[in-house]
């Protein structure tokens, strides 16, 4: 769900802000210190009573307006640590500034039961540890969002790979050794070196080698073997074909006392080890934040008994129970409305902002949003079957692409019999000409050489460096997998609700006196319209003034009195809002769910980049051709089901497109997965994002084209990589089987060629730079 | 020229207690988040 943004990102210089609402900065009447909201005002004294009011000097920006987060905080997965304490990971949206991330923390830290919190500006991951027997993550949680940031669970808390860390390290550890070791014993070619000081320096080389060998390089192994048992040949077989014949031969030199090529050994499974990493690096954030979903289903439900309400959590809600809802709370179950009335938004389902409203006799469905109102439901559908998981589940299962073969792989079969091929060759000839001795030797050179450490790193590489790059503009992939398919991509088809649009009417006509009375009114009030208001006269600096006797009445409207009138704010047909005093002034305010700022830029672009952009809704012709006329899109397809969308997807893949998806909703979920890229809007349904391939991050239409960038500009690199990266293989290869490469020579080439591979990868956010200034 | 069969494993040693050192800090997660503490000691 996208919340109005509120303008608290004004600047601060002082403690105290004239006539603004001290803790979020919107312009408010009256007194200095007073608050626009009971949200601020807790969150001011939360800060305060913490000793922490250093934060109001120091923060650059002024916090966010204070909303009520739900999540499933129970479903966060919760490490009990030998201590006692628990521990687990949240993700934090809106922090800011570095202040931000101090005073949360601090606060945090304060909260009687947490023995250590930790908040992180770069990635907005906290940590939090605590002791279960005083507190929850729930109420944790709630405390942050009482400051005005918005935590969410994260659902599969991936820990930093240390495996990884350690092999590199033993790696990095060995290699350097051996290599001083091994220049001392090439200096030894050229001066004279005892005998015994040489075997001294092989067997401590193959003593250091041996953990590289055997242990740092056992993922490759690993890889190799698998592969091996799935009937694929992948890339990391031709690399563990390498490590073993290099470490083979290391052993056999050893023994009869000649030099080996074990520094090459070490120094390549280092590289690759280092390679994984970065790769794994860059996967692991952008798949961490793909999976941080805003759980639509709230933890716990009122239920009513015999004597009254009692809060239970979710799972313990049966059929037939009655549940007590509130406005602004999230139905805990699928139900049957027995009492009350009020409007709800489906966005979340239907993926339209429109409020429905309900009464008795309707039924509503499990993670949908009451308005206002107040109602009680009897629970029809819990857990598992209501319809948002039953949904949520089929696409999880139609969104199983399985993994693409990368280049490399695809390369390695062929890779490896060539080599093969050679190296026999190779015996073959030398042992003709010059007897056994030499032949083994010169085919070992000949394996070694052709071990593709460059070719296997320049994929990889590469396409972390363009997941980083996308990351950085907004768009985080779930795999590197899903950022190179982009580049096939010439078809792109566009969700209109909270995808091309924002998602929450905005205010397109209103006079500020109107404006300043209506937000007045709808001050406290957590209806999207009214929220659009206050926004907007936040925007326009409009100080907020404060309404008494302000009464709101479930689906009908709000009323209250301000500046000696009566004034009543409803609801004017479609797309506006009719404010009405006791005097007999009628005022209007028309509101709309407009394009993205940067919708019209965007399509720009991809009309640049040779894409054809479609507009596909479930909404009313009329509408739709009117946005895609203000953001220059040529076709639209107007009143789509969720099927609809999905077999238009597989239609056009059938014609041959490749067809990427950009939606939010849950009913947007079948096309996104059917589509040959989704992306989801990452304030859109979690069932949505969990079926894409990647999320926005932000509130904008940009990150998707940054992608498309990305993503060529990894594929040129990936390419580049691997012509010089084949070139040098195969100019090695040629010096080997002609005898001309020792040990010392494979010494210098093999960091080489990684090197410039390395080189390759590190430009792919330049290019994405360069294109970015040549098509704006 | 002879000292060097015991500074051999004097190098080696040395340099395992390094790698011991790194290993432990990886253990203790020191090396979990690169982007963070040089963001943090500004605000301290």
């Amino acid at each position: 769900m996208s919340a109005p943004t509120i303008p608290g990102t004004a600047s601060v210089s002082s403690a105290v802000l004239h006539g603004r609402c001290p803790h979020c900065g919107t312009a408010v009447e009256g007194a200095d210190d007073a608050f626009c909201c009971h949200g601020c005002e807790i969150a001011a004294a939360i800060i305060r009573g913490a000793g922490l009011e250093r934060y109001y000097q120091e923060r650059e920006l002024c916090a966010p307006r204070p909303e009520p987060v739900s999540g499933a905080w129970d479903r966060v997965p919760v490490e009990q640590r030998e201590d006692g304490c628990s521990e687990a990971r949240l993700v934090v949206d809106g922090l800011r500034c570095a202040s931000c991330v101090w005073v949360t923390e601090r606060v945090l830290e304060q909260t009687p039961g947490v023995t250590a919190a930790t908040v992180s500006y770069a990635t907005g991951r906290a940590t939090l540890v605590w002791n279960p027997s005083i507190t929850t993550l729930g109420a944790l949680a709630r405390r942050i969002a009482a400051l005005g940031y918005r935590p969410r669970p994260l659902t599969e808390a991936a820990k930093p790979d240390r495996d990884l860390a350690l092999r590199l390290g033993v790696a990095l550890f060995a290699s350097m050794n051996i290599m001083l070791l091994a220049a001392s014993v090439y200096a030894g070619w050229w001066s004279t070196m005892e005998p015994r000081y040489a075997a001294l320096f092989h067997w401590t080389s193959l003593a250091l080698a041996t953990p590289v060998a055997l242990w740092c390089a056992a993922p490759f192994f690993a890889g190799a073997w698998s592969g091996l048992r799935h009937r694929q040949l992948q890339m990391d077989l031709p690399i563990a074909l390498g490590i073993s014949i290099l470490y083979g031969h290391g052993l056999i030199a050893t023994l009869r006392g000649e030099d080996s090529y074990l520094d090459s050994l070490a120094m390549l499974v280092a590289l690759l080890l280092a390679g994984r990493m970065l790769e794994a690096r860059g996967r692991r954030r952008a798949a961490e934040a793909a999976v941080a979903l805003a759980a639509s289903v709230p933890p716990t439900a009122r239920r009513e008994t015999a004597t009254g309400l009692e809060t239970v959590p979710v799972d313990q809600l049966r059929h037939d129970d009655r549940i007590d809802v509130g406005a602004g709370d999230e139905f805990a179950a699928d139900g049957l409305v027995t009492e009350g009335s009020g409007q709800v938004r489906m966005a979340l389902l239907t993926g339209e902002t429109d409020p429905v409203p309900v009464a008795p006799g309707d039924r509503v469905v499990a993670g949908a949003l009451l308005l206002d109102g107040a109602l009680t439901v009897r629970v029809e559908a819990v857990g598992e079957e209501t319809l948002v998981h039953r949904m949520a589940q089929g696409l999880e299962a139609a969104a199983d692409r399985g993994v693409e073969p990368t280049a490399g792989d695809r390369i390695a079969p062929w890779f490896t019999a060539i080599t093969l091929a050679v190296g026999a060759l190779t015996f073959g000839g030398w042992i003709l000409a010059s007897g056994l001795q030499p032949a083994i030797a010169r085919t070992v050179a000949v394996l070694v050489v052709a071990c593709p450490c460059a070719l296997a790193l320049s994929q990889p590489l590469a396409a972390a460096a363009g997941l980083g790059a996308t990351a950085r503009r907004g768009l985080l992939f779930r795999s590197a997998d899903a950022l190179l398919r982009l580049r096939r991509i010439d078809l792109v088809a566009i969700d209109k609700t909270g995808t091309l649009t924002g998602g929450a009417p905005r205010v397109v006509e209103a006079d500020d006196a109107t404006l300043r009375i209506a937000a007045g009114l709808e001050r406290y009030s957590n209806h999207p319209i009214g929220r659009a208001i206050v926004a907007e006269a936040a925007r326009r600096e409009i100080p907020l003034p404060r309404a008494t006797e302000v009464r709101e009445v479930a689906g009908a409207g709000v009323s209250g009195q301000l500046d000696g009138q009566t004034w009543e704010l409803r609801s004017g047909g479609p797309g506006s809002v009719r404010l009405r005093s006791t005097g007999g002034e009628e005022r209007t305010i028309r509101l709309a769910d407009e394009a993205r700022a940067d919708a019209a830029g965007t399509v720009a672009a991809l009309h640049g980049l040779g894409l054809k952009v479609v507009l596909l809704t479930g909404d009313h012709a009329v509408i739709a051709e009117r946005l895609a006329s203000a953001t220059g899109i040529r076709e639209t397809i107007a009143r789509m089901d969720p099927a609809a969308k999905a077999d238009w997807v597989r239609a056009r893949q059938a014609e041959g497109h490749h067809v990427l998806f950009a939606g939010d909703g849950l009913n947007d979920g079948p096309a996104l997965a059917a589509a040959d890229v989704g992306i989801a809007m990452g304030h859109g349904a979690a069932s949505s994002v969990l079926v894409a391939d990647g999320v926005v991050s932000s509130d904008a239409l940009g990150p998707i084209l940054a992608g498309l960038r990305a993503s060529r500009a990894s594929h040129r690199v990936i390419g580049s990589n691997q012509r010089r990266s084949l070139v040098y293989n195969a100019l090695a290869v040629g010096a080997a089987v002609a005898g001309l490469v020792n040990p010392l020579v494979a010494a210098v080439l093999m960091p080489l060629s990684s090197g410039m591979v390395i080189w390759g990868a590190s430009r792919v956010e330049t290019l994405v730079r360069k294109e970015e200034t040549w098509t704006g | 020229m002879d000292g060097i069969i015991f500074l051999l494993p004097v190098a080696l040693l040395l340099g395992a207690i390094f790698a011991g050192l790194f290993l432990y800090a990886v253990d203790r997660g020191q090396f979990d988040d690169l982007d963070d503490p040089p963001e943090r000691i500004l605000h301290d």
